[in-house]
């Protein structure tokens, strides 16, 4: 009977599941509220129905006012007491900065999300979308604003959620305690597909994700075969580059997605579909019927081998 | 009202009065001095945002004891005599509210110990 409830529970967007610092006294915090608050619950239930149903003489201590003062004076005030520094603590604990915390920038878009890696010694700054890559035990910020209306990130297995403001940045601090893959979701409803705005967290030893971070930071691969070529050279002549940046070839779009790397990252569509050659494709010439309201429009009217030359340029670019 | 009434009716208050204060003065203090920049300034070795929240509640948190005691002994002189509703009623509620002001005050002294003052 558990296995329902409880399969939510653990798993890559579950609050219930914390993988990191901060989550862990939000997890202890909800945990305490919630046993303690259950059973004064079912002690009031029971002492309420003692009341109605037991006879006079054996109920009759519930009214005097020693039970009272014991009971609805002291009781609370000690339980409160105790909750009071116990929250606080907590407050006072949760998402501070940490010296030396590795910098991300995160910018919320209806619907997905600009992420920027700040050059730091010799590594290069790059931008991708989508996905935040962290290493494991060291401290992170990410630093969040909004391009056009109020998002809100939140990672549930790393802690709370913090708002994306246009024309403000907040910050959010966190240290990914094991490897694994978490989801992150826009938690501040911003339009038509707020729904379907998600993102992949990776987080990676050490050693992974510096090798990541150099990789990201290097140009486009030039197409290996000229079915990739072709796909290339499609994708300059569809208009794609005027929205969004190939670096290393001339599009240099800013609206949209940077897709230097795109093949290198687990889904598309911020958080929706697995990332192939087949669902790139369809997001291509259908974006609008799969995510209806997106900031791109559908190429409808490609063939299907142009289409599949198009998908599999951008599944090559790793 | 004769003054005996005036004096009961306050003493009843008083503990809330004593918290209001309490109140007006850590919120106006903490948002004026964390709006000036005082976020770092010091007094007497500790920050003045934290020191105005303390001396505060101690005295307000004082004032709330001693009214509790003169409330307490008030109603435990009016046991054993005989003494009307509305006495009996003013003296109970006296000493309820001057011990639930005492606890608040207390409460809303803690934050100020615990969390940073301008943060
Ligand atoms: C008008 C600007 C615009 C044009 C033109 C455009 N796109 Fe997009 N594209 C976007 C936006 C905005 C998104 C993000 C949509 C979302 O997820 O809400 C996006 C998302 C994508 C994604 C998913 C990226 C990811 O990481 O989730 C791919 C792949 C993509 N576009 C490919 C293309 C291709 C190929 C073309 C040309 C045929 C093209 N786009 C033309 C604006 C554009
Ligand atoms: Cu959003």
């Amino acid at each position: 009977m558990w296995a329902v409830p409880v399969a939510g529970c653990s798993g890559v967007q579950s609050a219930l599941d914390p993988a990191g610092g901060d989550a862990w006294d939000l997890y202890w915090l909800t945990i305490v509220m919630t046993v303690g608050a259950t059973l004064i619950f079912i002690l009031v239930t029971a002492l309420l129905l003692y009341a109605i149903f037991s006879p006079p003489e054996r109920r009759a201590w519930l009214g005097t006012r020693r039970t009272i003062i014991y009971g609805g004076l002291a009781f609370p005030i000690v339980i409160l007491s105790l909750l009071l520094p116990y929250g606080l603590i907590g407050m006072r604990d949760v998402d501070v900065p940490q010296s030396g915390a590795l910098q991300i920038e995160a910018i919320g878009e209806q619907y997905w999300w600009r992420v920027r890696y700040p050059a730091e010694g010799e590594q290069a700054d790059f931008s991708t979308a989508n996905e935040l890559v962290v290493p494991i035990g060291r401290p992170i910020t990410v630093s969040v604003t909004a391009a056009d209306v109020i998002h809100s990130f939140w990672i549930p297995n790393f802690g709370g959620k913090i708002d994306m403001i246009p024309g403000r940045i907040n910050r959010f601090n966190f240290t990914a305690e094991r490897p694994g893959v978490y989801r992150g979701v826009c938690a501040e409803f911003c339009g038509a597909q707020h729904a379907r705005m998600a993102f992949d967290v990776v987080a990676l030893e050490p050693a992974e994700f510096d090798a990541w971070r150099r990789m990201q930071a290097q140009p486009a691969q030039e197409p290996a075969i000229p079915l990739l070529a072709r796909g290339r050279d499609l994708f300059r002549a569809g208009g794609c580059g005027s929205c969004h940046v190939v670096r290393g070839t001339e599009a240099d779009g800013q609206f949209g997605p940077d897709l230097t790397h795109v093949g290198s990252r687990r889904t598309i569509g911020a958080g929706q579909f697995p990332n192939n050659i087949g669902t790139l494709a369809g997001w291509i010439a259908n974006v609008q019927h799969i995510k209806p309201g997106a900031k791109m429009p559908s190429y409808g009217s490609l063939t299907g081998e142009d289409l599949r030359a198009m998908a599999g340029y951008l599944e090559s670019l790793k | 009202m004769t003054g005996r009434r005036t004096g009961q009716v306050l003493l009843t208050l008083g503990g809330m009065i004593a918290w209001a204060v309490q109140f007006t003065i850590i919120y106006a203090a903490t948002s004026t001095l964390c709006g000036r920049g005082w976020a770092d300034a010091t007094l007497l070795g500790i920050g003045v945002v934290q020191f105005t929240i303390l001396s505060t509640t101690l005295v307000t948190l004082a004032a709330a004891a001693i009214l509790l005691v003169v409330s307490l002994r008030a109603e435990r002189q009016g046991r054993h005599q005989p003494v009307s509703a509305t006495d009996s009623f003013l003296c109970q509620t006296s000493v309820l509210i001057n011990g639930l002001s005492l606890i608040v005050i207390l409460w809303h002294g803690i934050p100020g110990i615990i969390l940073p003052a301008c943060a």
